[in-house]
């Protein structure tokens, strides 16, 4: 069986995308002093990704499988200091599990 | 609404929420249950099988209309190396109905609809985002700018108890206490299924693997067979994944490529993939199990057991489910709710849940860190078996010989003595 890119593996599954307000907020400047950026290899989805070229950080919440091990990783996401902030998208938003 | 009272709210209509909803519509009072998924389940994933003693305990009756899977009646620990594997299959005529594999959109949506059916009120779509907290009691909860009172709150938010760390009722959950874990569910016909596990129809398979599959990783992946699908993935300890700066959705993807693995899923189609955490530190992470007008149950009170062969969650779930509507309702006789009041609560619980949660609360330091069991050992295994299975012409050696071969210069003795010791007295 092929290994499919996480495009594919993501379009298999049915999302309810709130594309304008994120339930994830990250301050992607300040993420730039992050010492171990653990969301860009912890995150199931990879969601977030560092641009290497611009050299800062890269986030999409549409596609967000909402487990919340990016909240754990990341101490800033974990705290909620100023600039970011995480919760669950609100009325029913995001993904929805068929087979779960 | 928002005038209404309701006499409990509970927050999450997952296995744990559905089930205290459903003994307390049982029992008569006035049960609201808020759910953030456009639909019970919408949200849930699973490996994953469920331990149906607890069902049974919540439905006698009902519980065998209940959307089950496949009853595993095959059981298959393995020791992974990159190409070869080390398996140890077993395979029971029958387990009484002990387990059986699940899939949560299912299971959810049909407990949730049980719980309706008993009388309780289900608003799905609906994130609650919020305590109303009066003198330190919980009176309620708050979704948006919408507030619902209610004597008692029952969190059964799931393992990001977001509602529950944010009204400073519980210490928020540590990253060294989680472990997540991705799936895959492949589609396949119910005939290959049978096939290809060497299955009765309706009988099912539970593996548990360590390994190369989390890339020696403390974790492992899983694979259960669910009626006309196969549901594949691994997990891992959070805080040892950031460590180990491995890709986690790569490795996730890449078990599909293990030759142990891959012929089961052959022609399989991906029909969804997801992913979602697991509170795995036990009793020692155990948080305050209740607050004046609140309790807390399931995955959000970290009620899980992962032993290395069993993991369990969601039995535990139902069993809390249970308890919380006990003690509910005998607050509500007495018309008293705070959390001297709801101590029955624990009381109920250390029959079985914390009892066990206090067994094993050694197993998850002693998964984090004895790293053979996820390195050394599963290639030990496989060089070992292989080296027994020799044959070249050369000298044969008896089966003693052939250990001490493989053994030696791998690693010191001491090492694996520690290692059985330690296993022997946490797992």
């Amino acid at each position: 069986m092929k290994n499919l890119s996480m495009d594919d593996r993501l379009a298999v599954n049915r999302f309810d995308s709130d594309d304008h307000n994120s339930h994830i907020i990250v301050d992607k400047t300040a993420c730039k002093t992050c010492p171990h950026r653990a969301c860009t290899f912890s995150c199931p989805a990879e969601r977030y990704k560092w641009d290497t070229v611009n050299d800062v950080l890269s986030f999409d919440h549409v596609g967000c499988l909402e487990c919340g091990n990016c909240r754990l990783v990341c101490e800033r996401l974990n705290q909620g200091i100023e600039g970011y902030s995480w919760n669950y998208p609100r009325h029913g938003k995001g993904i929805i599990f068929r087979e779960g | 609404m928002s005038d209404e009272k309701f006499q409990v709210i509970i927050i999450g209509a997952g296995v744990a929420g559905s089930a205290a909803a459903y003994r307390l519509a049982k029992a008569g009072r006035e049960v609201l249950v808020v759910d953030r998924g456009k639909a019970p389940g919408a949200k849930n994933m699973t490996g994953g099988r469920l331990y149906t003693y607890a069902l049974k305990q919540l439905m006698p009756e009902e519980w065998q209309e209940a959307p089950l899977e496949r009853e595993v009646t095959r059981e298959i620990v393995m020791m992974m190396t990159p190409d070869s594997a080390v398996a140890v299959d077993s395979s029971f005529a029958s387990m009484n109905r002990q387990s059986y594999t699940v899939l949560r959109a299912k299971l959810d949506a049909w407990m949730a609809a049980k719980a309706e059916e008993a009388g309780a009120m289900m608003v799905a779509g609906s994130t609650v985002d919020g305590l109303i907290v009066r003198d330190g009691k919980v009176c309620g909860v708050k979704i948006g700018e919408e507030e619902l009172e209610a004597d008692l709150v029952i969190s059964a938010e799931g393992v990001n108890a977001i509602v529950a760390e944010r009204a400073g009722v519980i210490k928020p959950v540590e990253v060294k206490n989680v472990a997540v874990g991705i799936k895959h569910v492949f589609r396949l016909p119910e005939a290959t299924i049978n096939d290809r596990f060497n299955a009765a129809p309706g009988q099912g398979t539970a593996m548990l693997c360590v390994g190369e599959c989390t890339k020696g990783v403390s974790g492992g992946a899983f694979l259960y067979t669910n009626q006309d699908s196969i549901s594949l993935g691994i997990v891992v300890d959070s805080l040892s994944w950031k460590n180990a700066r491995l890709p986690i959705a790569e490795v996730a993807e890449n078990i599909k490529q293990h030759p142990a693995i891959a012929r089961y899923i052959q022609g399989g189609q991906l029909i969804e993939y997801s992913a979602h955490l697991i509170p795995e530190g036990g009793i020692k992470a155990l948080p305050k199990l209740c607050a004046d007008g609140f309790l807390l149950t399931g995955d959000a009170a970290g009620l899980v057991v992962n032993s290395g062969i069993t993991v369990r969650g969601m039995d535990y779930a139902i069993m809390s489910g249970i308890a919380a509507a006990d003690a509910a309702n005998e607050a509500i006789e007495a018309g008293a709710y705070s959390a001297a009041a709801l101590k029955g609560y624990e009381t109920r619980l250390k029959h079985l849940v914390l009892k066990d949660l206090e067994t094993f609360k050694n197993a998850h330091d002693y998964m984090v860190h004895t790293r053979h069991v996820f390195t050394t050992y599963p290639n030990l295994a496989a060089a070992m078996m292989k080296n027994m299975y020799t044959v070249d012409g050369s000298p044969a050696k008896r089966i003693a010989g052939v250990a001490k071969q493989t053994i030696s210069g791998k690693l010191p003795y001491f090492d694996v003595i520690k290692d059985i010791v330690k296993g022997a007295g946490s797992l």
